[in-house]
């Protein structure tokens, strides 16, 4: 008999050490999220794929699947309190979309649309950051960076380099670049590495290519995140 | 009281790692918030908002420091609301400049000091 998890009362199946979200995911059932990634390891910081799982909150992304969990998703509560994540994402750094070339392609984008956040709530910090435009093909706007670790963790677990990590603390967070200059062209990064592409993001850009999609024409045009997002992991 | 309140909210949001976003970004807003409060720029509104950041602050960190950060917000909010509520700025209309004051120099140069060369600026209740 296979191992059954409840979510909003619907029985999902489960192997042993799939975590919540794939179980879900492997269901059909979205979960709202940012850091995650079904290729790499999970890192469960975001916080937006917070289920709640027999009375408490978890991360859906590290957390095990286990028998006898009684799941909410899709509540009311969590998608009002997902909302508000969003939006300290968006408050933290300057997200200025309708200005910004990743708009359509973007994760974070369509997952505020998906959560109908229709403005930022929080007041903005206004956070002074820098832009690095150095390397020849790829381009680092820190002003959109919301600290996944995507990038870190698919240039170490996917490329097989190491030219990401997070550095600093609290409010202060911050991406840097492997160089003793800080500066991305004084890397080993090459535009066709997985973690040039990977950025949920308009944080790390491919240059030369900002408007070959035009706006109308792009993945969350027409698209709602939910089924992008299970399309491409069920894949996996 | 409130400045014990606000010494803890201060060293929380340094002490806060950044890994999660409810605490990195949750525990500066309370700084900031509590911050406008204490400074006397909030309005009853800013209260409300206060509460709610410190249940998401609370119910979503990933760990320990992010889910007691709130604590003493949340604490001397339910116990001792006044400190918060004498706080505030006064909803009611406040006049920007003094208008009595103002009509000093006029009143002397004018020799007259009855009931009619006093203006009424804010509506007596």
């Amino acid at each position: 008999m296979t191992k059954t998890i409840r979510i909003d009362g619907n029985t999902v199946p489960f192997e042993d050490g799939q975590t919540i979200i794939e179980a879900a995911t492997a269901a059909g059932i979205y979960i709202p999220h940012l850091c995650h990634h079904p290729e790499f390891t999970p890192h469960g910081s975001c916080k937006l794929c917070t289920v709640n799982v027999n009375g408490r909150n978890c991360s859906a992304c590290t957390f095990p699947a286990m028998e006898g969990q009684e799941i909410l998703n899709n509540s009311q509560e969590l998608q009002a309190d997902r909302q508000k994540i969003t939006q300290m994402l968006f408050v933290e750094g300057n997200h200025f979309c309708p200005s910004c070339e990743k708009t359509g392609n973007c994760q974070l984008q369509a997952v505020a649309y998906h959560l109908n956040m229709l403005d930022s709530h929080f007041p903005h910090f206004y956070a002074h950051r820098e832009l690095d435009a150095s390397h020849a093909e790829v381009l680092i706007d820190h002003n959109r960076c919301i600290f996944c670790t995507l990038c870190v963790r698919a240039s170490q677990e996917h490329d097989g380099k190491d030219v990401f990590a997070i550095s600093g603390r609290g409010i202060n967070k911050h991406l840097i670049v492997n160089a003793e200059s800080g500066l991305l062209k004084d890397t080993d990064l090459e535009a066709t590495d997985l973690a040039a592409h990977i950025c949920p993001t308009g944080a790390i850009l491919i240059k030369h290519t900002a408007y070959k999609v035009p706006i109308g024409e792009r993945i969350y045009d027409h698209q709602h995140i939910d089924q992008v997002s299970l399309a491409a992991e069920q894949n996996k | 009281m409130l400045d014990i309140v606000n010494n803890f909210t201060h060293f929380f949001a340094h002490e806060s790692c950044g890994f999660c976003t409810p605490c990195r970004v949750g525990t500066s807003l309370l700084k900031n918030q509590l911050d406008k409060i204490v400074d006397g720029h909030g309005s009853a509104g800013d209260v409300v908002a206060l509460e709610e950041l410190c249940a998401l602050v609370k119910n979503y960190s990933h760990c320990g420091l992010g889910q007691t950060a709130a604590n003493p917000i949340i604490s001397t909010l339910a116990r001792f609301p006044e400190l918060y509520q004498s706080r505030l700025k006064k909803i009611s209309y406040e006049p920007g400049f003094d208008l009595d004051a103002s009509l000093e120099t006029a009143r002397q140069l004018a020799n007259r000091n009855d009931a009619a060369a006093h203006l009424t600026q804010v509506e007596q209740d």
